[in-house]
């Protein structure tokens, strides 16, 4: 064990440069086609996603608004974009339909601490839509991207769900 | 499989009863595992299956199923105790067989049912191992082909025991007491009479239901369903015998491959080698690959399982003496490399 130890490590620090980024491209889309299947196999409630097209990194995902919220009854798209050393760095996640949330910014794109900071290689897109979609039920207006909703959810809640109902029965449907 | 037995039996139950060149061609074409068993087969039949089955087989001669009958008859007859208990054995197992005749079977009751588990044992012990010698066993349409195959069967299933024992030894062993029972019953002459009655009944139900399901799946799932089907469901025995065993299976096995550590890396989906799998980087139990680990150490360097910093080596090295020498050994030379 140690003799393959030391082949190891000579072949990691003479080559490291040149061959980490083609194995975390090929890791990458294994990982992704591992979680793809994963999705398929075992669909979070309420969410869907895959591939948009061809391309294995960029996906479109849909999730429903959950009963009991603003959002309820609403078809929310989603654009996810793998980076393409995906599972050491978060995936990108953008509404595509609009929604009134303290935590998507108006270009759509979510705010979220584990698509940011607190990424983990060992999370997937299966918890990731999970987490998307527990903001509908709780928003983190502690760590909004739009204060004023982040302002009005703390200050009049039957306003801001009025408008998030508002907005939601105009776009998401 | 199942594609194997399906197209096995359509040809030979439409030439019904003078095709067992084509059958056997099928069947060998289905299964090259069988060439040499066939030839066994054609040379025993020669000299041993004009004996068998004078009188059965002319009854068995129009309807298609005649070969379970005229294989159980020559079982029995024909071999001593030694084919019975491995068929005993094997009835545990290959209980699905019995099941998924059972409906043919079934108004004889649960002696029939049974006995049809019995009698099917030789072919199933064959069909087990390879579900196509059961198939084509199943195929013959003809009396006197089917049961010179059934005798042929009966001799695979005596050779296929020994090998297919090894594999399910240990599903016999837990069934080996419902056997017991089955074997007076199964003994008994009655059966004859029901099987014939049912072959006459149901030429087309029992190829469909009995090859399309159970032969090709081979799993026992498979039963369960057939089980759905009986109308009169057979005898206790019967689904006592063939529940069980997808029970165990999924019990025994699935969890089996599951638990332990993972076989690929969660991170990059490869699979973890030896060195990965003893390669235990962190508290929290969180395994992955040295190349991951190596990545993520270039970077943020928390562990991806729980979120906190990897710890220097020396904890590493600590945590990998509890696993053993072995994982030691590893984690010095893991640390050297992150020196490096």
């Amino acid at each position: 064990m140690m003799i393959s130890g030391g082949g190891g490590k000579s072949s990691w620090s003479s080559s490291t440069s040149s061959w980490v980024p083609t194995t975390s491209v090929s890791a990458s889309g294994k990982r992704i086609q591992r979680e793809m299947v994963e999705l398929n196999n075992d669909p979070p409630p309420d969410c869907s996603a895959g591939p948009k097209g061809d391309n294995l990194y960029h996906w479109i995902a849909t999730i429903i608004g959950t009963p009991g919220t603003p959002y309820q009854g609403g078809i929310f798209f989603l654009d996810i974009k793998f980076p393409s050393d995906y599972p050491f760095k978060p995936p990108q996640v953008v509404f595509k339909t609009r929604i009134y949330h303290c935590n998507v910014d108006p270009d759509g794109l979510v705010s979220m601490g584990i698509l940011k900071d607190d990424w983990s290689p060992a999370l997937t897109i299966t918890k990731v839509l999970l987490a998307v979609r527990s903001i509908f039920t709780n928003p983190d207006h502690y760590n909004a991207v739009v204060p004023g909703i982040a302002h009005l959810y703390s200050g009049d809640r039957a306003k801001h769900d009025g408008i998030a109902a508002e907005w939601t029965v105009r776009f998401a449907k | 499989m199942v594609s194997d037995s399906i197209s096995a039996v359509p040809i030979p139950s439409a030439a019904n009863t003078k095709n067992p060149g084509k059958k056997k061609r099928t069947n060998r074409s289905a299964k090259l595992k069988q060439y040499k068993i066939d030839a066994r087969r054609e040379q025993w039949l020669s000299q041993g299956v004009v004996k068998s089955k004078g009188c059965k087989d002319g009854v068995d001669d129009d309807v298609v199923h005649a070969p379970p009958p005229s294989v159980n008859h020559g079982k029995h007859s024909l071999e001593p105790l030694n084919t019975r208990r491995e068929g005993e054995e094997d009835d545990g197992l290959i209980h699905h067989d019995s099941d998924s005749e059972s409906p043919t079977n079934c108004p004889a009751g649960v002696l029939c049912g049974n006995d049809s588990g019995t009698n099917f044992t030789g072919s199933s012990s064959g069909g087990s191992s390879s579900s196509s010698s059961s198939s084509s066993s199943g195929g013959c349409c003809s009396g006197n082909i089917t049961e010179e195959e059934g005798e042929e069967e009966e001799e695979e299933g005596e050779d296929d025991d020994d090998g297919c024992l090894d594999d399910w030894e240990a599903m016999a062993d837990a069934l080996a007491a419902d056997d017991k029972h089955e074997n007076p019953c199964s003994d008994s002459p009655p059966v004859v009479l029901p099987r014939e009655g049912s072959n006459l009944e149901s030429p087309n139900s029992k190829p469909e239901s009995s090859r399309l399901v159970p032969w090709g799946s081979g799993s026992s799932r498979a039963w369960r369903a057939d089980d759905a089907f009986r109308p009169q469901s057979l005898p206790n025995l019967s689904k006592q015998h063939s529940m069980p065993n997808p029970d165990r299976r999924c019990v025994g096995g699935v969890p089996w491959a599951r638990v332990s550590t993972p076989s690929s890396c969660p991170i990059c989906c490869e699979d973890l080698d030896l060195t990965d799998t003893s390669f235990l980087p962190c508290f929290c139990g969180f395994r992955l690959c040295l190349f991951c680990h190596k990545r993520i150490l270039e970077e943020d360097g928390r562990c991806p399982g729980c979120r906190k910093p990897y710890e220097c080596e020396p904890v590493e090295t600590e945590a990998s003496v509890h696993g053993g020498s072995l994982t030691l050994r590893l984690a010095r030379s893991c640390s050297m490399i992150e020196r490096s």
